[in-house]
Formats: structure tokens, C-alpha cells, sequence
């Protein structure tokens, strides 16, 4: 197959573009803005008692029915020349505050995890879609041939979130493991199975004997032809993949930055890092999975730990991209499925205020952008005085979406595939590019 | 209150118009240009139906009607949208207008919205013609053409070739040859039952093959077929072909890993449909209507209540919060399988506007969504705020009852036994505190050993008990649907959303694709039966051209129609029209049988043509639409894994039954009544011999990665069990490769399989001509044999055979049916 018919040839955007890459920081579970971003005066003031939120009362609620207002835990301050409002609890994304575009008015469709988690990657709450990355791969194709285009470090399980649907296959996403001990390795099925490396390349060499004698008798048979090529590259990719997660060529400094080799940042600084070497190598999108922030109860002792072991690394990634030039046309998206209450939850009906938690909201949560064209120092957005609904800078995933996009040259409305007889979009009949926070 | 009450005393008084008009001009037209014709215009965008540019626009509104009542504040949508009155509809969405300018549209309003604009456009309603529509080909009647006249009379063994072989002809070229005899078996065989034939078999066959006399050889070929449609793994390969377009998984949606304990009854209700060759139209009755079916007896009756599985045995949402936007979602999910499975249509494109490509009207989705919406499918459990499918008690015989009994008693001695054995143990843990409390330093830490043993072995009882009294044997259930009490018409939701009502559709069926009237509902019913009546009448011109189409599919590699979910005018026109049209009328003739199909179809000369290369049809028809040669298919997921497994010899034969292993407690959480969540599975442990069963028996899971050896599911293109999609993809990728290289069921399958060659032959050549029928289902060349001795002689001694059965399971020719 020639370079150009392949689906992972580069395509120039359709208008010049901010941004070459992304890379997603997803925050699974449903980071608390309340605490971490968005801080508001009425729920301080009335912490244990019931507000009257403008709630949808056609939706059920479990422990969150007396609507408990629980102030934030610990304080929100200015940061930077912007004096954008973080948390003591993320004081490594307090240092990058005039890099970033805080969203505070981000909503979405759906409050349980996984329609939401798949609406987030693919744009919508059921069925099975294109994800982002699938999108984008298939929209400008893979800057480096030897690599996947789409790779997702510590992806949930639900394997929609990086599959690539209806697209050919060559834009699904990779997964990708950081390896804990020897015996684990970064993708599945890389390590040997016979444990001898010469026989195998000898039964490998059998094998595709055979495999040509079958092509030679077929004359012609492209899939067969791709069916020889992809056991070559799997061959290689035994080799080349190990190399490529292994960070021990990066300097202490580097590693410190990303908090490896300590207890709670080790797992997350290194899949960071490595989002940045696969970015750096040409990998058009990288997601860095981070799970645990579902903070149904006693938030005030588990979201700290969410934040410690998630803050250092995410800020260590855009301090390192831009000290590499490369924050300039890499898009970074921070944010979670959705936010969370500012209201508490308990779901005993028995505990204190204070060792409640909060209950998902997607009618608001907040979202951080950086780099690939995006206002640094910038905050967009407000919500009501719960906290509950935006008033103004509303941006809806698709909006989101429709943003990504656009920093890449790629319009959202025009990137289609037709599918049973319909031109499907990843923004469906949806979005708008966020206009006010491009630099 | 006072400002309306002002407003309205102004618009009252003898304002003038030219001063209303002054006033639209200079303040608000200024706001509707700014703030909304970015998607209220016809310059830019016309979003949900509604422009602003013109005084019309606003007066015909758009999907929710009229945006604005002259004076009428509150019933003027766009007030309340720029007040933020609803969240449902907030505009401008990305924030608030200010308030000046939200007070200058009310004023506007008010004082009777004068507006000087005139229409530049005509804007023209698309409206469906219904007559029209019925002129494409999808929508016109099945006709049984008459087969063409070919030239070479020779080739055709049935008319159906005849319609293959004029086209062919018609293009100056010429069909394939006939393939080998071992291509042909393992061809016919993986095709009708997903593994490839034994050495045994293959030896019977060849030898009449050989046969000098067609007659011979043709019913060899034919009596090879019968023996493959009577076996059982020929509903085991078929019923996963259609569990492909249910979203079948033994999971309940996909949040939690809520297990779905009794989906099992519908996959050994398809399988056995399959193998009993369940007249195709009654399976479409029973699957859509079975509970409003008669029957005759207890079994028939379960039958036809575990049939409806189908309605919700698919990716059903039971945690959404709003209980009726996730009924409605449900409802749409249902209307939609309905039209993708049954119809080749795009029904869900119609929930918000009339289709924008077929002659489907928004009135024919919510015809037949009025129907489910009349049918009970899931309830609201005691679970937070989670719901769950419905499930009936099936009607049991008197052995199974019986049977059942004596579970249940040995279940209940079972939790006796667990309850005596926690108060001993409770007992004797109590008496040991004040000996801890008492005890000196050298005697207190055995002490304590022995007392927390006895914690943890009081906790495991406890889940111990959970679980069996969560499993204690219960008459038998089924996923199944049933009519609401009060069945009725539905309204026509704007947009989707359920909250936004419009006009009420009487239940019906799509209007393109009917006959006359439709038969009336009974006044109880939902309008099910009718629905599957229409569906599975010879009349319809959807449904039997579209099975037809996908058992076409599944041997030939192509439909006739190669979009095979889409018979609408944006699909693939049909290739060989009549001949889609002459199998439909046979199927229907011979009753809607599928094995007659099927039979029909292979024992074709079409079906038997070799895939070999030609260049000069190749140039002419490198799709090869025209049917030139047979396509080459890759082996599904399952093929792939049920053929190891029989040729490894360790297939185990399987009576159906629970997928889940949830007799295992650790496989299971929540099971407390009233939790927060629902029971649900975390599987850490599978049976053994589920890694010998076909693959079709084991646990389908939404959400994650497959168990077991079932993860080969995930590297080969296994449909995603959240959609519904009726052509598997075929794809290429690296991952394969890697699972071919690595996995240790592969490597697992290769030691068993070189373990029984050299148990079962003592000499290397004999292995080889084996190895080569049992993994190719084909000699051996003597270029092979000379490679592989060579290959035996430099491999390490004691895994040769090994090495050289996994690169024979890893080729190509393994993984391709030719």
C-alpha cells in the first residue's frame, strides 16, 4: 500500500492551524470544582443547612435530598498575574495559572459515569461512536508512521472511549500501560510467549513462508498483504515499544519535576512524562487516564489524595512541554466527566456534615485548557451563586469539542464520515468553537 | 408584574405603529442581529427549526411552534428562553442577554412585536409523498422475476445462478472454476458452523469428490451440507449472528457491571431457534410479541416470553436520574432495532424530524413508539436511584418444579449449616475476649491469631449466607416485556426531550412500507401483535428482502445489498436486484425457513465458485460486484477460537445455561436489597471448562475488556455488544499480529494440539499430513513438508512440535476462509 492511500498519511487541516497535538488529562470520577475552582460565598455561609438550589425536580436524588450546603474545604485563592481562583489542595497548577484557561461553566447531558465518560470521548451518552481521538487521527493522520496516532495511557475499561467505531481501524486508540515490575508490559501481548526470542523469529519466518506462498497463488489479496506487514510491525513493536515507555534516559530533573520515584506521584508523573515523549515523537493525541476522584463521601479526607497524587504531574507536563517549545502547538485539556455538587451527599443518612461527600453534577464543572492557541492566564465562565448552573461562559462538551477541533484546523461541522446513509460528526448537529478563550 | 401590567396599558393605548415599528427597528433588531442570527438566520444557521430574520420566522416558530405571542409574555418561548426560565432552553446558551436587553424584548413583545420585515426567501416545509417514496425500489413489492437466458446452460446448477451468471456474461467474462474439494468443505463448513471439518471428515468426502460423475460429487457436497445444518454448532454460528443485532451482553446496560442473570434464556432460545429452524416469521412474531402470543403448553409459552428478550436484552440504561427521559430513551432504543434489524431502516433518525433522506415522517416513528411506549420494559428497584429490566416468571412443568424443590431445600440445609456454624464460632469468640484481656504477653498473640481467624471466617460465612440466600433457587425468569395496563397513543416529543409535547400519533406502522389499513389494536393491547404482523407479512417489502440480504451476506462475504443495516436510499442499490427478489419469494414460499436458504445458497454453483485471481475481471470488477469469484472472508472472533479449540481436540460440547459464573461469591458484590447500587459482577474467577466452550457460551460484557480466553473477542472485531450492526469489520491491525505472536491461549492451543500428534502418530511425516488436515483442512505439498522437516530439525527439541503447531494456528490460511 502507498504512503498516500494509507488512512495515517498526514492531511493538512482545512485552515491554519494552532495546534499539532493534544493531550487529554482525564480526570475520571468527577473532580469537586466546588473545592478546587469555584468556591461561592452563599455556600460558606450557610454550610450545614438546606439551600434551595434550582434543581430539575423531575431527577431522583439519593442522599443529597436535604441539600446540605457544604462549604469548601480549605481555600481558594488568586493565582498568578491573573488571579485566577485554585485551591491550596493543587498548588502545582496554582504555579501555572498564567498558562492555562480555567473554564468554570463547562456542562454536559448526563450525571452517572459512564454516559458521561463516553460523552466526553465521543459525544454522545449511549451507543458506540468515534472517540475524539479516533477523530482526529482520522482528520490529519499520524505525524510519525512508526507509531500509533491515538494512544491512551491507563484507560478506563470501557474500551469505547478509545475505539474508533465506525472509522477504519487504523484511528482506534492504543492503550497503554506504564509497566509495575517486570513481568507487565506496556500493551498487550508484547512480551514473548515462548520466552526464546530466536525460536520465535524462526516459527515468525515459517509462518510468513507460508503466508506468501498463499499471496503468491492469490496473485493479488491487499488484505493478506496488510495481514504479512502487520506481523513484521508487531515483531518490532516487541522491541521498539519497551524503548519508547522507557523514561530512564530523561534526566533527574525531568523526573523530579513529574514527582517519579515518589510514593504518590510515581504512577501518573511517568504516564505524564511519557504523554510528552509520545507527543513530542509525533502522537497526534494522547490521553492520561487519572481515576479516583468519585467523592460520594467523606470528600474532605479523599480529595487532598486525588489531589496530591494528580497536581504535580499535570503541572509538571505543561512546565515541561513549554520548556521544550512544544506547549506552543500542543493542545493540553484538563478535566473530568463532570463536576461535582456543592451540596453534600450521605448516603448512610447518619454522618456529620463534615464527613459528607458531594453527588455528580454535569450541569456545571470546570475544565483547564493550555497551549495550541488558548488564552493563557485566562478564566471563562461563572456560575450561579450555588454554583449549580452557569450564567454566563456556558460551554457545552460539544462547544468543547467543537474547540479542540478548531485549534487543529479541523471544522468541526465539515469532519464527517458517512455511515448508514447519515454524515456523523463528532459533535452530531451540535457546537460552537469557544471563541473568547483563543489567544 | 406592574412592568407587564405597564406594557400592556401601553400597547392598549394609542401607540402608534410607526413608533412600534421605530422602536423594533432602532433597539431590538440590533440584539436579534447581534446576539441571535448567529444561529436563528437564514444567512447563517437555522438551528431547531427557528429564524429570526424575518417576522414569519418567528410567527411559524420553529419545533416547539410559534417564539413569539404578540403580548403574551409568558407564552412567548423566546422570553422564556432569554430569562433562563427553563434550563431545557436558555439562549443565546453560552450566557445571559443583559438585562436592558432582555427588558427591551419584553417591552417589544408586549406592545404586539411590530416587525417591519418582509420574507427575501420563501421558505418551502419539506413534506414526505408518501406515493412517491413507495417508487424506490426498497419500497416496491417483491416481484419473482423470471431467470435469464445465459449462454453457457452447463454452469447453473440453480436458477439463482442463472441471475450470477447473465451478469457475468453480459460483461465478456467468465465465472470461476469450481473449487478444490478441501476449500469447498472447510468453506461450507466454517460457514454453517463456525469450525473447520476433521481429518475424518474430510477423508469421507474426498473420495467421493473425486468422482468422475458430477451427480456423485454433487450429492457427496449435498449430504456433507444436510450433516452440517443438523448439527448443533450450526445454530451455535447462526445465533451469534443474530445476537449481533440485539446489543445482546450478559451485563444490564453499562454502568456498575450490573449482571443480567437470566439474558442466557434468549441466547439458547436463538440457538435453538436456529437448530429447530423456527420459521423466520414466527421468530419475528415471538421476539416482538411474544407475550401476547397463544400457546400451547408451558414450554411454548416460556418460549415465547423469553423471545421478547429481544426488546431489551440490548445496551438499556436503568441508572439515568429523569425515570421518563430514560423510558423514552428506551423506547427509542427499541423503535430503532426494530428498523435496523427488521427493516434496514434508520428509524432513529426520525425521533426528532421526518427522515432526511427516506420517506419515514415523524409521525411513522412515533406510530410504532407508541407501541413500546405502551409496554412495560423496566421498574424502579429499591437500589438508589437505579432501575432494572423487567423479568417474568416462566411457567414450569411439574418435574421442574419438582426438581427446583429439592434445590432449594438442599439450599436452605445449606444456610442452616453456615448460620449453626457462625453462632459456634461466635460463641467460642466471645469466651476467648476475657482470656485476651487476661493473658500474658508470651500467651496473647496466639490468642489473638486464633480469634481473628475466627472474625475472618465469621465474615466469609456472612457473605457466605448473602449469597446463597441472594441465589436460593427461584422459579424460573426471564428479561421479557409486557403491556402496560393502560395502552395509548403517544405524543411526539420535540427534539427528543419528553417534557416538550407535541401532537398525539395514533400507534401505527411506517406508512412507505404498508398495504392498506392497518388492523385495529385492541383497546387492552399495545399494538405489538399488529406491529409483528406487519413485519413478518409477505407483503412487507422490508423484512424479507432484508434477512434474505444478511444470509446472503454471511456466505458470500457481500450482501446483494452491501449496506445490509441500510436499504434506504443513501445505502447500496442491490447488485442483482431480481436475484435478491427471486430468494425472497423461495424464502417466503417455503415458509420463512432460513435452513432452506441456506441450503438453497450453498449448494449453489456460485457458492462453490473458487476465490482464485483473474486480471482480466479483476480490471473490469475489482469489487467483484458482479460475482466473478467468491470472496474471501477473514475468520470471525469466534470462528477463530472454536476452530483452535477443535482442532486442538479440546472443544468441550456445552448445554447452554448461565454465561456469568456467579455461583463463585467472589464474583458478585451489593447483593444487599436496598444498597445504594445494584447487585453486581467483578469477575475474578471463570468455570474451567469455560475456556474450552464455544465461544457463543461465554459471558458477553459491555464495559470491559472480555474475560477469559473470550479477550480474543476484542482484537478480532467482535461487534461492540452497545450496537447494533449486522457485518462484522474485517480489519488488519498490529494488535492481531501480537495476539498471534503472544497470547497464552494461543500458545495453549498449539501445546495441546503438538501434545496429541505426537501421542496419537509415531512417525514426523504422518504428524505433518495430520497437522496440515486438522489446522488447513488440506494435504500437505511436498515444498511444505521439506520446509517444515527442516524447520522440526533447527527447532529447540523439545518444543519443535509446539512451534511449528503455532505457526500454522498464526497463518494466514488458518485465519482465512478461501
Amino acid at each position: 500500500m502507498q504512503a498516500a492511500c494509507s488512512p495515517l498519511a498526514v492531511k493538512a487541516p482545512r485552515f491554519p492551524a494552532k495546534a499539532k497535538r493534544v493531550i487529554f488529562l482525564f480526570m475520571s470520577g468527577g473532580p469537586s470544582q466546588p473545592d478546587l475552582f469555584d468556591p461561592k460565598d452563599y455556600i460558606k455561609r450557610m454550610h450545614g443547612k438546606t439551600i434551595s438550589a434550582p434543581i430539575n425536580t423531575n431527577e431522583l436524588r439519593v442522599g443529597t435530598d436535604k441539600f446540605l450546603a457544604l462549604a469548601t474545604h480549605g481555600e481558594v485563592r488568586p493565582r498568578g498575574q491573573s488571579g485566577m481562583m485554585i485551591s491550596d489542595l493543587l498548588p502545582h497548577t496554582a504555579t501555572i495559572a498564567d498558562e492555562i484557561s480555567l473554564l468554570r461553566a463547562v456542562h454536559s447531558d448526563n450525571n452517572q459515569h459512564q454516559p458521561a465518560a463516553l460523552q466526553f470521548h465521543t459525544g454522545v451518552t449511549a451507543d458506540v461512536r468515534p472517540s475524539m481521538g479516533s477523530w482526529i487521527s482520522y482528520g490529519l493522520g499520524a505525524e510519525n508512521q512508526n507509531l500509533p496516532s491515538f494512544i491512551s495511557i491507563h484507560p478506563d475499561s470501557d474500551t469505547r472511549l478509545y475505539g474508533s467505531s465506525f472509522l477504519p481501524a487504523a484511528h482506534q486508540g492504543t492503550k497503554v500501560v506504564i509497566p509495575q515490575g517486570e513481568k507487565q508490559s506496556p500493551i498487550d501481548y508484547l512480551a514473548d510467549v515462548s520466552g526464546d526470542a530466536k525460536a520465535q523469529r524462526a516459527r515468525i519466518d515459517f509462518t510468513q513462508r507460508m503466508n506468501r506462498r498463499l499471496l503468491q497463488q492469490a496473485e493479488v489479496d491487499v488484505r493478506m498483504e496488510g495481514m504479512i506487514e502487520s506481523m513484521e510491525i508487531a515483531f518490532r513493536m516487541q522491541s521498539a515499544t519497551p524503548e519508547l515507555v522507557d523514561i530512564s534516559n530523561e534526566s533527574e530533573a525531568t523526573k523530579k519535576l513529574y514527582g517519579i520515584g515518589e510514593k504518590t506521584t510515581d504512577k501518573n508523573g511517568r504516564a505524564c512524562l511519557l504523554a510528552r515523549r509520545l507527543s513530542e515523537a509525533g502522537v497526534r493525541f494522547v490521553q492520561v487516564t487519572m481515576g479516583g476522584w468519585d467523592h460520594h463521601g467523606n470528600i474532605r479526607d479523599a480529595l487532598p489524595k486525588s489531589c496530591s497524587e494528580t497536581d504535580q504531574p499535570c503541572a509538571a507536563l505543561i512546565k515541561d512541554l513549554k520548556s521544550r517549545g512544544l506547549l506552543e502547538d500542543t493542545l493540553v485539556v484538563w478535566s473530568g466527566e463532570f463536576g461535582r455538587t456543592p451540596w453534600s451527599q450521605d448516603l448512610s443518612g447518619t454522618s456529620p456534615i463534615d464527613k459528607h461527600g458531594r453527588e455528580h453534577q454535569p450541569e456545571s464543572f470546570c475544565a483547564w485548557m493550555a497551549g495550541g492557541g488558548i488564552k493563557p492566564g485566562f478564566t471563562f465562565g461563572e456560575t450561579d451563586d450555588f454554583g449549580f448552573r452557569p450564567v454566563s461562559g456556558k460551554v457545552h462538551l460539544h462547544d468543547l469539542h467543537a474547540t479542540i477541533l478548531h485549534q487543529l484546523g479541523l471544522d468541526h461541522e465539515k469532519l464527517t464520515w458517512r455511515h448508514l446513509g447519515r454524515d456523523f460528526r463528532l459533535t452530531d448537529v451540535y457546537g460552537n468553537v469557544v471563541k473568547e478563550i483563543l489567544a | 408584574m406592574i412592568r407587564l401590567l405597564t406594557y400592556l396599558l401601553l400597547a392598549g393605548s394609542a401607540l402608534r405603529a410607526e413608533d412600534g415599528v421605530a422602536f423594533f427597528e432602532s433597539k431590538v433588531l440590533p440584539v436579534l442581529q447581534q446576539r441571535c442570527y448567529e444561529c436563528h438566520s437564514h444567512e447563517k444557521k437555522i438551528k431547531g427549526g427557528l429564524a429570526l430574520d424575518l417576522k414569519t420566522g418567528w410567527q411559524t416558530g420553529g419545533d416547539n411552534g410559534p417564539a413569539i405571542i404578540p403580548g403574551d409574555l409568558a407564552k412567548s418561548h423566546l422570553i422564556q428562553a432569554v430569562r433562563y426560565a427553563d434550563p431545557e432552553i436558555e439562549m443565546p446558551p453560552k450566557g445571559k442577554l443583559a438585562a436592558s436587553e432582555i427588558e427591551m424584548l419584553e417591552k417589544w413583545v408586549a406592545m404586539g412585536a411590530p416587525d417591519s420585515r418582509v420574507a427575501k426567501v420563501a421558505a418551502k416545509a419539506r413534506t414526505i409523498d408518501f406515493e412517491a417514496g413507495k417508487k424506490f425500489w426498497a419500497f416496491q413489492p417483491v416481484r419473482d422475476a423470471k431467470a435469464p437466458v445465459v449462454k453457457d446452460t452447463a454452469w447453473p446448477l440453480d436458477a439463482m445462478d442463472r441471475f450470477i451468471l447473465a451478469k457475468v456474461e453480459a460483461a465478456d467474462l467468465k465465472p470461476a472454476a469450481d473449487a478444490d474439494a478441501y476449500t469447498l468443505l472447510r468453506r461450507v463448513s466454517l460457514d454453517l458452523t463456525g469450525l473447520p471439518p476433521t481429518p475424518r471428515e474430510i477423508e469421507c468426502f474426498t473420495a467421493d469428490l473425486n468422482h468422475s460423475s458430477f451427480q456423485i460429487r454433487h450429492s457427496a457436497f449435498a449430504k456433507q451440507v444436510d450433516r452440517l445444518l443438523q448439527s448443533k454448532a450450526f445454530g451455535e454460528r447462526w445465533a451469534r449472528h443474530w445476537l449481533d443485532l440485539t446489543g445482546y451482553a450478559d451485563q444490564i446496560g453499562t454502568s456498575n457491571n450490573v449482571f443480567a442473570e437470566h439474558a442466557w434464556r434468549y441466547r439458547d432460545y436463538v440457538i435453538n431457534a436456529f437448530n429447530n429452524d423456527k420459521p423466520f416469521d414466527q421468530f419475528i412474531r415471538e421476539q416482538v410479541a411474544g407475550d401476547l402470543l397463544p400457546a400451547d403448553s408451558p414450554q411454548r409459552r416460556a418460549e415465547n416470553i423469553i423471545a421478547t428478550g429481544f426488546l431489551v436484552l440490548g445496551d438499556v440504561e436503568i441508572v439515568a436520574v429523569d425515570k421518563l427521559k430514560m423510558e423514552m430513551d428506551l423506547v427509542d432504543q427499541q423503535v430503532s432495532k426494530v428498523g435496523t434489524a427488521f427493516l434496514g431502516m434508520t428509524l432513529g433518525c426520525v425521533r426528532c424530524h421526518d427522515h432526511k433522506f427516506d420517506p419515514i415522517a415523524q409521525t411513522d416513528y412515533y406510530a410504532i413508539a407508541g407501541m413500546f411506549r405502551s409496554t412495560d420494559s423496566t421498574y424502579k428497584t429499591d437500589n438508589g436511584v437505579w432501575s432494572s429490566v423487567h423479568k417474568t416468571v416462566l411457567p414450569e412443568t411439574a418435574v421442574q418444579k419438582a426438581q427446583r424443590e429439592q434445590l432449594l431445600a438442599a439450599n436452605e440445609a445449606k444456610i442452616k449449616a453456615l448460620t449453626t456454624e457462625r453462632e459456634a464460632a461466635e460463641k467460642e469468640k466471645a469466651a476467648m475476649e476475657p482470656q485476651i484481656a487476661k493473658a500474658t504477653k508470651e500467651t496473647k498473640p496466639d490468642l489473638e491469631k486464633k480469634r481473628d481467624a475466627l472474625v475472618a471466617r465469621i465474615k466469609a460465612i456472612n457473605g457466605e449466607v448473602e449469597h446463597a440466600k441472594f441465589f436460593a433457587p427461584i422459579a424460573p425468569k426471564a428479561f421479557a416485556v409486557h403491556d402496560r395496563e393502560k395502552p395509548a397513543d403517544m405524543q411526539i416529543t420535540i427534539r427528543g426531550n419528553p417534557y416538550a409535547l407535541g401532537d398525539s400519533v395514533k400507534r401505527g406502522v411506517m406508512r412507505v412500507a404498508s398495504w392498506g389499513e392497518m388492523p385495529p389494536i385492541p383497546a387492552n393491547q399495545s399494538g405489538r401483535v399488529q406491529l409483528a404482523d406487519w413485519l413478518a407479512d409477505s407483503r412487507n417489502p422490508l423484512t424479507a428482502r432484508v434477512i434474505v440480504n444478511r444470509v446472503w451476506q454471511k456466505l458470500f462475504g457481500e450482501g446483494l445489498v452491501r449496506s445490509v443495516d441500510y436499504f434506504g436510499v443513501r445505502g447500496e442499490a442491490p447488485t442483482h436486484p431480481e436475484l435478491l427478489d427471486h430468494l425472497t419469494t423461495r424464502f417466503i414460499n417455503s415458509g420463512w425457513s432460513q435452513k432452506q436458504l441456506i441450503r438453497a445458497i450453498v449448494l449453489s454453483r456460485a457458492y462453490r465458485m473458487s476465490s482464485a485471481h483473474n486480471a482480466v475481471a479483476m480490471s473490469q470488477d475489482p469489487e467483484n460486484r458482479l460475482l466473478w469469484r467468491m470472496n474471501r472472508q477473514r475468520l470471525d472472533a469466534e470462528a477463530i477460537r472454536d476452530s483452535m479449540l477443535a482442532i486442538s481436540g479440546k472443544l468441550a460440547r456445552s448445554a447452554g445455561g448461565t454465561a456469568l459464573p456467579l455461583e463463585f461469591p467472589e464474583n458478585v458484590s451489593s447483593l444487599s436489597p436496598k444498597a445504594v447500587n445494584p447487585p453486581a459482577f467483578n469477575l475474578k474467577k471463570m468455570r474451567p471448562i469455560q475456556d474450552f466452550e464455544r465461544t457463543i457460551y461465554l459471558p458477553v460484557i459491555r464495559t470491559a475488556a472480555q474475560p477469559g480466553s473470550a479477550k480474543l473477542r476484542d482484537v478480532f472485531d467482535f461487534t461492540q455488544p452497545a450496537q447494533i450492526s449486522g457485518k462484522r469489520a474485517e480489519t488488519a491491525v498490529p494488535t492481531q499480529a501480537l495476539f498471534l505472536l503472544n497470547s497464552d491461549m494461543l500458545r495453549t492451543r498449539a501445546t495441546e494440539l503438538a501434545a496429541d500428534l505426537t501421542q496419537t502418530e509415531s512417525n514426523t511425516g504422518a504428524r505433518l499430513e495430520t497437522l496440515w488436515l486438522r489446522v488447513l483442512g488440506r494435504p500437505i505439498t511436498s515444498t511444505e513438508r521439506d520446509d517444515a522437516i527442516r524447520f522440526l530439525e533447527s527447532a529447540p527439541a523439545k518444543t519443535a512440535w509446539i512451534e511449528l503447531s503455532h505457526a500454522l494456528l498464526s497463518s494466514n490460511e488458518f485465519l482465512l476462509r478461501l
